[in-house]
C-alpha cells in the first residue's frame, strides 16, 4: 500500500517534470541557440546540443552595444521602481486601513487605471510629452509614463500586504506615544516589508522589460532600453539569431535567477494581490 | 488646554494625502492622457498639428474614417479570434496543470512556480525565441510538427497571412498559461479536502467529482481568471512588435497594435486615439464587470 | 475627590448609528473601574474614545483635569493593553517595551535600564531579548502589561486583556492585575464581557446596554440593589430567575405565576394586584422546608462536586443552586424558602426595580 502510494508520487513527479521541460522548452532553446554558431542554427534537422558550443557572450555584448541597452534598461527600472515605491506604499497602506465609500470610489478608480493598455496610452502621452517638451529627456519620459502604468498593480499588491497587519498593533503605536506617519513607518512598513519588496521587485522586473513607451519616446539609440535594442536587431530578415539570441539569453538571466531564487515569494504576492 | 492637532500628524488628513499623493500622479499621468485621447480622437492631429494647443475639431471624422476602411473588419474579427483563442487555450491549458498540480507529490508547489518564469520574461523578448521556433525553413516546431506526422510541408508561421495570427497567439498562450495556473490552483486549494472525501464517501467517481464540486466552485475564480484574461490579451503589444509587427497585410493585426501603428507609423494621431479611445472602452467595461462581480463576492 | 478621568455626556455616533448614548463616568485618581455588558454594548468603542482611538461626536473627556476630547492619542499619555496584545512581532520584548519611552526622547540606555527595572516586576526578565512569535500566551500577555507599566501613564486601559487565556491562567493573572494595580497605584479602566472579572477586580462597575450606562457603583452594590432586569439578569452566575407574579390582597407577598400559584412574602409593600416579575437569585433559594417555601417539580440535576444546580420543570424555569450535594434529590419536586428581604421586584413594563419601602 505505502509502496504504491511512493510509485505514483514518483510516477506524478516525472509527468510534472516532463511538462515543466515542455513549457520551458523556448527558453532552453533560447540558451542553446546561443551557443549555436554558423550553419548549425539553419540545420535542419535542428540539432538540440550544439556540436561544437560557441559562447559568443562577449562579442554580443561588445557588438550590439548592449552596455548601454542595458544601462538605460536599468535606469528606466529603478526610476520607476523608486516612484512607484516612494508614492504608492502610503497609498496601498491607506486603501486597506480606512473603510469608506470614498475609498471604495479610489480603489475602483486605482483598479481601472490598472487595466489601461501601454499601446493605448502612448498615444495622448507621447503628444502631450512632446507639447510639454518632456521628450527631451525621453528615459524620465519612459519613467514617468511606465510609474503611471504600473503604479496601479503595485497599490493593489502592497494593499493587500497591509490588510495582514493586524490595525492594533497600530493602535497601539499610537496610544504609545507616536503620530500617524511615525506609527506608519515604525510598525506598519516594517511588518509589511517582505510584501513590499515583492511588490517592488515585480516593478522593477516589469519596467526592465518595458517596451512600448521605450520605442516610442525614445528616439536616441544612446536612451534606448534593451528591449527597444533587441527589436531593432530583430527585423524580419534577420539572420544573426546567435546574436538575437545570446542578446536575450544575457539580458533575461539576471530575471529568470532572480525569478528562481524568489519564487515562492512571488508567487505568493501575486496571488494575493490579483485576487483579493 | 486641547493642543491644536494637525490632521496629518494625528487624524485622517494623514489618510487623505497618502490617497492623494498617488492619486494625484495617476491623474496627472494616466487619467489627464486618457481626457486628452478622447479631445484629441475628435482632432486633426498629424506631425504639423502635433505641437500646437490649436488644432480643428473633425468631429467623428476619424471614428468615421478609421471605422470605414477595408482593414477594419479583418483588424477587428483578428482582434476577436486572438482574445477568445487565446483566453480559451489559456484557460483549458492553465487549469488542466493546476489541477495536476494539485496532486500530492514531492516538489510540486516549487515545479508549479517555475512555469511563471515564462510569464516574468519580457514580452519582446519572449517573442523573439519564438519568432525563431517558429521560423518556416529552420524552425522547431515545424521540425516536430512534420516528424510527428502532422503536417508534411513546412508552415511559414510568420509570413503567410493567413497563419501570422495563429503564430502570436501561440506564443500569448505560453506567456498567458502560467498566470492562468497560479490563479486557478489558489482557488483549488481553497476548496476543502472534506467536500471531496464527503462525495467520494458519497459514491461520486473523478470526473463526477470535477463537474459536480470542482467546477461549480470554481465559477468565480473561472470568471476573474477569465475577466484577467481578457485584460492580458488586450494588452498584449510586445509580442505582436516581435514577431509578425501586424502583417503581413494586416493578417495578424489586432486594434491595440493598430492604434500604435496608426499613430507612430502613419502618423495618423487623430485616428491613432479614435481607435484607442475605443478599444479602452472595451478594456474598461470587461474590467468594470471584473471589479463588480469581485466586489460582489466579498459582500456576500 | 480627585478625578483622574471625566467622562462628560459623551455621544459617539457612527453614521447613523449611535454607540454611545449621553455616557457619563467619573474615575478617581487610583481607582479600578471595570466596564461590563454583552458584546456590542459600547464597552470597547467607550474605552477607545478615552485612549483617543476614536472621536466622540459631544461631550468631553478630561484627563487629569485636561480636556483631551479632540486631542490625538499620543497626548493623552495613557496606556493600553490590548485583546491580542498587539505586541510590535519585529521588535523584542525590550524593543516593545522601550517603544514608547524612546518616542518620549528618553534615550537607549536610560529606557532600557528602565524596562530592566519593570521586567523584574513582572517577571519578564529573562526574555527581553526574545521577540513575542517566541513566548507562550501568559509571556505575551506580561510583556504587554510590562509594556503598559513601564510608561508610568496617567492611566491604564485593559481591552479584554484576559479572554485569550486558558481559564486557570484567566484567573491567576487577576489576581495578578489587581495586585499590580494597588502596587503602582494606577488609574485603571478595564473592559470586559465577563461579570465575574469585573465584580472581583474593580473598586467600580459601569455596566452598559446598548450604548447606555444602566447601572454603575460599586461590585456588591450592583449585586445588592440593581436598578433593573438587565443589571440583575447581568451581574450574578448562575443568571437571577425571573417569575411573572401578582401582588396579593395584603400589599406584603408576591403570588408567583408557577404551578400551585405559590405565595411568598417579601419584605416592604406593593399595590395589591400589582403585576410584577419577581427576581430570585438562585443561590438565594435554599433547599429545605421552613417559611417562605417553594415547591417545584424538578428536571434535571447538576453537581459539580462543590455546588448542585437544579433547574424545574416549570415555565418559567426556575434555577437553584445549592453548595450541598443534596444527595437523593434527582426527581420529583424539591422545596426551597427564601428570605423575604433577598426578593426582587421588576415593573414588567419599564423592567426596572421597584422600591419595596
Amino acid at each position: 500500500m505505502l509502496r504504491d502510494e511512493r510509485l505514483s508520487q514518483y510516477a506524478l513527479l516525472t509527468v510534472a517534470l516532463a511538462l515543466v521541460a515542455t513549457y520551458l522548452f523556448p527558453v532552453y532553446w533560447m540558451y542553446v541557440t546561443a551557443l549555436k554558431s554558423g550553419n548549425e542554427i539553419v540545420a535542419w534537422p535542428p540539432t538540440f546540443w550544439p556540436a561544437d558550443p560557441d559562447f559568443a557572450a562577449a562579442e554580443v555584448w561588445e557588438r550590439l552595444q548592449m552596455a548601454t541597452y542595458m544601462k538605460n534598461s536599468v535606469i528606466i527600472a529603478v526610476g520607476v521602481t523608486l516612484i512607484v515605491v516612494t508614492l504608492g506604499t502610503g497609498c496601498g497602506y491607506a486603501l486597506a486601513r480606512v473603510r469608506s465609500r470614498w475609498m471604495d470610489v479610489v480603489l475602483f478608480a486605482i483598479l481601472m487605471m490598472q487595466v489601461l493598455p501601454s499601446s493605448l496610452m502612448i498615444t495622448p502621452i507621447f503628444v502631450a510629452f512632446s507639447q510639454i517638451g518632456l521628450l527631451d529627456y525621453p528615459r524620465t519620459a519612459v519613467i514617468l509614463a511606465q510609474a503611471a502604468k504600473v503604479l496601479p498593480f503595485y497599490v493593489v499588491l502592497t494593499r493587500a500586504t497591509f490588510i495582514q497587519v493586524p490595525k492594533e498593533l497600530e493602535e497601539a503605536a499610537l496610544v504609545d506615544g507616536n503620530s500617524r506617519i511615525g506609527a506608519f513607518l515604525s510598525i506598519n512598513v516594517p511588518l509589511a516589508r517582505n510584501g513590499i519588496l515583492v511588490a517592488a521587485l515585480l516593478i522593477f522586473l516589469q519596467s526592465l522589460g518595458e517596451y512600448v513607451y521605450s520605442r516610442s519616446l525614445i528616439q536616441a539609440r544612446a536612451f534606448q532600453p534593451a528591449t527597444v535594442g533587441l527589436q531593432s536587431f530583430m527585423g524580419p530578415n534577420t539572420s544573426d539569431w546567435q546574436g538575437v539570441m545570446t542578446y536575450a539569453a544575457i539580458y533575461v538571466t539576471p530575471i529568470i535567477l532572480f525569478f528562481v531564487l524568489l519564487q515562492r515569494q512571488i508567487v505568493s504576492g501575486l496571488t494575493s494581490g490579483a485576487l483579493k | 488646554m486641547s493642543a491644536p492637532t494637525s490632521s496629518f500628524r494625528d487624524g485622517r488628513g494623514f489618510d487623505r494625502i497618502l490617497v492623494w499623493i498617488t492619486l494625484g500622479f495617476l491623474i496627472v499621468f494616466s487619467a489627464f492622457p486618457l481626457v486628452y485621447n478622447v479631445i484629441m480622437s475628435f482632432q486633426n492631429v498629424d506631425l504639423f498639428t502635433l505641437a500646437s494647443f490649436d488644432r480643428p475639431f473633425v468631429g467623428l471624422d476619424n471614428y468615421d474614417e478609421v471605422l470605414t476602411r477595408n482593414a477594419t473588419q479583418i483588424i477587428v474579427r483578428n482582434t476577436a479570434v486572438f482574445v477568445v483563442l487565446s483566453v480559451a487555450a489559456q484557460l483549458s491549458i492553465g487549469f488542466a496543470l493546476a489541477l495536476f498540480f494539485q496532486q500530492r507529490f514531492p516538489g510540486a508547489t516549487w515545479l508549479r512556480g517555475l512555469f511563471l518564469a515564462g510569464w516574468i520574461m519580457p514580452g519582446l523578448v519572449v517573442g523573439g525565441v519564438w519568432s525563431f521556433i517558429l521560423a518556416g525553413d529552420f524552425g522547431v516546431l515545424n521540425w516536430l510538427l512534420q516528424t510527428l506526422g502532422v503536417t508534411d510541408d513546412k508552415i511559414f508561421w510568420l509570413s503567410d497571412p493567413s497563419k501570422s495570427l495563429y503564430s502570436v497567439i501561440i506564443a500569448n498562450v505560453w506567456v498567458g498559461v502560467p498566470f492562468n495556473m497560479i490563479l486557478l490552483s489558489v482557488g483549488l486549494a481553497a476548496i476543502p479536502d472534506d467536500i471531496y472525501e464527503a462525495a467520494e464517501l458519497d459514491g461520486a467517481g473523478r470526473v463526477w467529482r470535477f463537474l459536480t464540486i470542482t467546477l461549480p466552485l470554481m465559477r468565480a475564480q473561472l470568471g476573474a481568471v477569465i475577466s484577467l484574461g481578457i485584460i492580458f490579451t488586450l494588452q498584449q503589444f510586445d509580442l505582436f512588435a516581435a514577431l509578425t509587427q501586424g502583417g503581413p497585410s494586416n493578417g495578424s493585426n489586432v486594434m491595440q497594435y493598430w492604434s500604435w501603428e496608426l499613430s507612430f507609423q502613419d502618423y495618423r494621431i487623430g485616428q491613432g486615439s479614435a481607435v484607442s479611445v475605443l478599444m479602452i472602452l472595451v478594456v474598461i467595461g470587461v474590467a468594470a464587470i471584473y471589479v463588480r462581480s469581485t466586489r460582489h463576492e466579498h459582500a456576500a | 475627590m480627585n478625578m483622574q478621568i471625566e467622562i462628560d455626556q459623551i455621544d459617539k455616533y457612527y453614521g447613523a448609528y449611535h454607540a454611545l448614548k449621553s455616557v457619563d463616568v467619573r474615575i478617581p485618581q487610583g481607582q479600578f473601574v471595570a466596564l461590563v455588558g454583552p458584546s456590542g454594548c459600547g464597552k470597547s468603542t467607550l474605552l477607545r474614545t478615552i485612549a483617543g482611538l476614536e472621536t466622540i461626536s459631544s461631550g468631553a473627556i478630561r484627563i487629569a483635569g485636561a480636556d483631551v476630547s479632540s486631542a490625538p492619542p499620543r497626548q493623552r499619555d495613557l496606556a493600553m493593553v490590548f485583546q491580542s496584545y498587539a505586541l510590535y512581532p519585529h521588535k523584542t520584548v525590550a524593543g516593545n517595551m522601550t517603544y514608547a519611552l524612546r518616542l518620549k526622547g528618553m534615550n537607549r540606555a536610560q529606557a532600557r535600564a528602565r524596562a530592566e527595572e519593570i521586567a523584574a516586576i513582572t517577571g519578564l526578565e529573562k526574555l527581553m531579548d526574545r521577540y513575542p512569535r517566541e513566548l507562550s500566551g501568559g509571556q505575551r500577555q506580561r510583556v504587554a502589561m510590562g509594556r503598559a507599566i513601564v510608561r508610568e501613564p496617567q492611566a491604564f486601559l485593559f481591552d479584554e486583556p484576559l479572554s485569550n487565556l486558558d481559564a486557570a491562567l484567566r484567573v491567576h493573572m487577576r489576581a495578578e492585575i489587581r495586585k499590580l494595580h494597588d502596587r503602582i497605584g494606577a488609574t485603571s479602566v478595564y473592559v470586559t464581557h465577563d461579570q465575574i472579572e469585573a465584580m472581583t477586580m474593580a473598586d467600580h462597575v459601569v455596566v452598559m446596554r446598548a450604548g447606555v450606562i444602566e447601572q454603575q457603583g460599586a461590585p456588591l452594590d450592583l449585586y445588592d440593589r440593581p436598578v433593573n432586569r438587565f443589571v440583575a439578569g447581568f451581574i450574578g452566575s448562575p443568571a437571577m430567575n425571573f417569575v411573572p407574579a401578582r401582588v396579593g390582597d395584603d400589599g406584603g407577598h408576591v403570588i408567583l405565576d408557577l404551578p400551585g400559584s405559590p405565595r411568598l412574602t417579601f419584605d416592604g409593600h406593593r399595590p395589591a394586584g400589582e403585576a410584577v416579575i419577581v427576581g430570585l437569585r438562585p443561590e438565594h433559594l435554599i433547599p429545605g422546608t421552613g417559611d417562605n417555601a417553594l415547591s417545584l417539580p424538578i428536571a434535571n440535576v447538576e453537581r459539580t462536586g462543590s455546588a448542585t444546580f437544579v433547574r424545574t420543570a416549570t415555565d418559567p424555569d426556575v434555577m437553584i443552586a445549592a453548595n450541598d450535594r443534596l444527595a437523593g434529590v434527582t426527581t420529583g419536586t424539591i422545596t426551597v424558602t427564601i428570605r423575604p428581604e433577598l426578593i426582587y421586584l421588576f415593573s414588567p413594563e419599564t423592567d426596572g426595580a421597584l422600591r419595596t419601602g
